[in-house]
């Protein structure tokens, strides 16, 4: 499980005389499923497209099984399936057509293999309709299904959840977990929805201004976070801030007439009973994780494009 | 090679699924079958029969008393000059008398033969597929999927070209057969092969008309392989079909003006649309300017073509996909 899928080697990218992407290096393993996240304009798009040679590098190398993309293109690219930002297909020519169109520019897929990556993606119904009128959840899935035709080893994704309905997006990552665990398939997805990322995710990496702030496995992040979101509609609200200053040193704010702050697991029975004590009442307590979220945003600081 | 297969066969499939491609085909037909209702119209309808010559003659007498009404109704001196609007009719018929040659009744290969002017439209059609054939896949925002195969651009690229050049060819094998079939019911076919007496430069003489239909139309040919291409090339440096049709139609439409606008300069030859037509080095045509020879038109075009298509292939393979 440890064989290297995809290595990026310092990768620059310089348009005019803007550094677009500053010495990018990372690696992704087999049946591994990375998250790649930042904000808008960090550079997500144009690191993809240059792992599949639609730009090239200025400086640096993307690597597929070993076979660099810059001199190995052909074999390289055969490794990889891609969607790059939004799943386009030729409008006027049914699903069908569209896979066909695809499959007959890389040798030996059957038409059995279309047929299995046309179920696999649950499109059966409407694959002999116009990609015209399909809606963008469903041209997801037929973008999805190109990109398994040729079984890469190498699975590229940008923004696969957009335009899908909460049931699809459970199916989609559903499905990229059983590939990278079933199929030792390495799976790249680039995402702003970190909530997605969380779930789907072994390993993200986070790209701010071109540069990549840090990787690091999604379970790490999680049982970093100790601390826990408080929330508590209580009243007198007032008091009741004053009293978490004194007894308990926290400082809380009052949003929308709740109560929030943060402390750990232990204290809040402590702090519902100096509540109680106080005669303050409580009609409701919710705690919620730390998600990855916050922890996003502690590293990108605000989402401000420069 | 067999790869290679594969893409013209997707790049056809694009091409003529899409009604727009029909279309084309569909106006091409209302405009052949139109002529042949026109030329039905206004031909004469007298046959030749094995008195031919007297019906010539009969044709003749009747044809130079028009002449005479014509000149009497001329006041003044200028009739004389000018020998009457049938003369160039007269010496036709004469032709046929002094050489004893029957003439050839009007007929489907006359009719695709005068339809060689349709290759106008056929180039018209041809930049539209030239120019829309990358451009458009860039517009769909298709050409990342297209790229990320294990092909080369160069030969994403060349089954594209040659998808286009085979469009043309198609074209005009329909352009030629729905031609002679609307003409051999409209016209009837009088023999497989015809020969007509035309004017060559002021002197009559008689043709093979197949051979007429190949010299006009491969003429003819030259120019949409040319324009073509230069639609092609500019579709693939702007990745925009608008520019590419404008362009290149316009040009099309305004080649010879802008020859003749240059033509006092030394480099008026090297104009591309002083060379597109070859049949100015015909028997008894002349050049455009006076220094130019076959050869030297022959190499004009092929460095154009090279540089047309080298530029083509130069902005496909080297520029970066980058958003729109």
């Amino acid at each position: 499980m440890t064989e290297q899928a995809m290595e990026l080697i310092n990768v620059r990218k310089q348009i005019g005389k803007k550094e677009i992407i500053k010495d990018l290096s990372f690696t992704i393993q087999k049946g591994e499923v990375f998250g790649f996240i930042g904000p808008n304009g960090a550079g997500k798009t144009t690191t993809i497209r240059m792992m599949v040679g639609l730009m090239k590098l200025t400086d640096g190398d993307v690597r597929i099984l070993g076979k660099s993309i810059k001199t190995n293109y052909k074999e390289a690219i055969r490794e990889v399936g891609a969607i790059v930002e939004n799943p386009e297909m030729y409008p006027f020519m049914s699903g069908w057509r569209n896979l066909q169109h695809f499959s007959a520019m890389i040798p030996s897929i059957t038409k059995e293999r279309i047929e299995e990556v046309v179920r696999l993606v649950g499109l059966e119904k409407v694959i002999t309709e116009k990609v015209g009128r399909y809606s963008l959840g469903m041209r997801q899935r037929l973008g999805i299904a190109q990109a398994l035709l040729h079984k890469p080893s190498v699975l590229i994704l940008d923004e696969p959840t957009n335009g899908l309905d909460p049931a699809g997006i459970r199916e989609i990552r559903h499905y990229i977990r059983r590939l990278a665990t079933e199929e030792n398939v390495a799976v790249i997805i680039s995402s702003h929805l970190l909530a997605e990322i969380e779930q789907m995710c072994d390993r993200i990496g986070i790209i701010k201004n071109g540069e990549l702030i840090t990787t690091q496995s999604v379970q790490d992040t999680m049982e970093q976070v100790d601390l826990q979101q408080v929330e508590m509609e209580v009243s007198p609200i007032e008091q009741a801030i004053d009293l978490l200053k004194e007894k308990h040193e926290l400082n809380a704010t009052e949003k929308d007439g709740t109560l929030h702050f943060q402390s750990t697991k232990e204290v809040i029975p402590v702090i519902i009973q100096t509540f109680v004590q106080h005669e303050i009442a409580i009609y409701q307590v919710g705690v919620s994780k730390t998600t990855l979220e916050d922890k996003f945003f502690d590293l990108i600081g605000e989402n401000a494009i420069e | 090679m067999s790869r290679f297969f594969h893409l013209l066969i997707n790049e056809h499939m694009k091409l003529y699924i899409r009604k727009s491609t029909w279309i084309m085909y569909g106006l091409l037909a209302i405009i052949i079958v139109g002529l042949g209702l026109l030329s039905n119209t206004f031909t004469n309808d007298v046959e030749y029969d094995d008195n031919w010559r007297e019906t010539l003659q009969e044709e003749n007498e009747q044809l130079i008393k028009e002449n005479e009404e014509f000149q009497e109704n001329m006041a003044n001196g200028d009739a004389e000059i000018y020998a009457g609007p049938n003369s160039h009719l007269i010496e036709k018929n004469n032709y046929y008398l002094e050489n004893d040659i029957q003439p050839t009744p009007y007929d489907a290969w006359q009719f695709v033969m005068e339809n060689e002017m349709l290759l106008s439209i056929v180039s018209l059609l041809t930049i539209i597929i030239a120019a829309g054939i990358v451009a458009h896949e860039f517009k769909w925002g298709t050409i990342k999927l297209l790229l990320i195969r294990p092909i080369t651009r160069a030969k994403i690229l060349l089954s594209k070209y040659v998808t286009v050049l085979l469009f043309a060819f198609y074209t005009l094998c329909f352009v030629l057969i729905f031609s002679w079939i609307v003409g051999a019911l409209f016209f009837g076919v009088a023999g497989m092969s015809p020969h007509i007496v035309i004017n060559q430069n002021g002197d009559f003489a008689q043709v093979s008309v197949l051979s007429e239909i190949m010299s006009g139309y491969g003429y003819k040919l030259i120019n949409l392989v040319m324009m073509a291409t230069f639609a092609f090339m500019i579709s693939t440096i702007f990745r925009n079909s608008t520019i590419a049709i404008g362009l290149a139609i316009f040009l099309m439409m305004a080649g010879n003006s802008i020859v003749t606008f240059f033509a006092d300069r030394a480099w008026a030859k090297y104009i591309l649309f002083a060379n597109t037509d070859l049949s100015q080095y015909a028997d008894g045509n002349s050049p455009w300017i006076d220094d130019m020879t076959l050869q030297f038109s022959i190499s004009v075009l092929v460095v154009y073509y090279i540089i047309f298509l080298a530029l083509s292939w130069l902005f496909f393979t080297k520029r970066d996909v980058a958003g729109q």
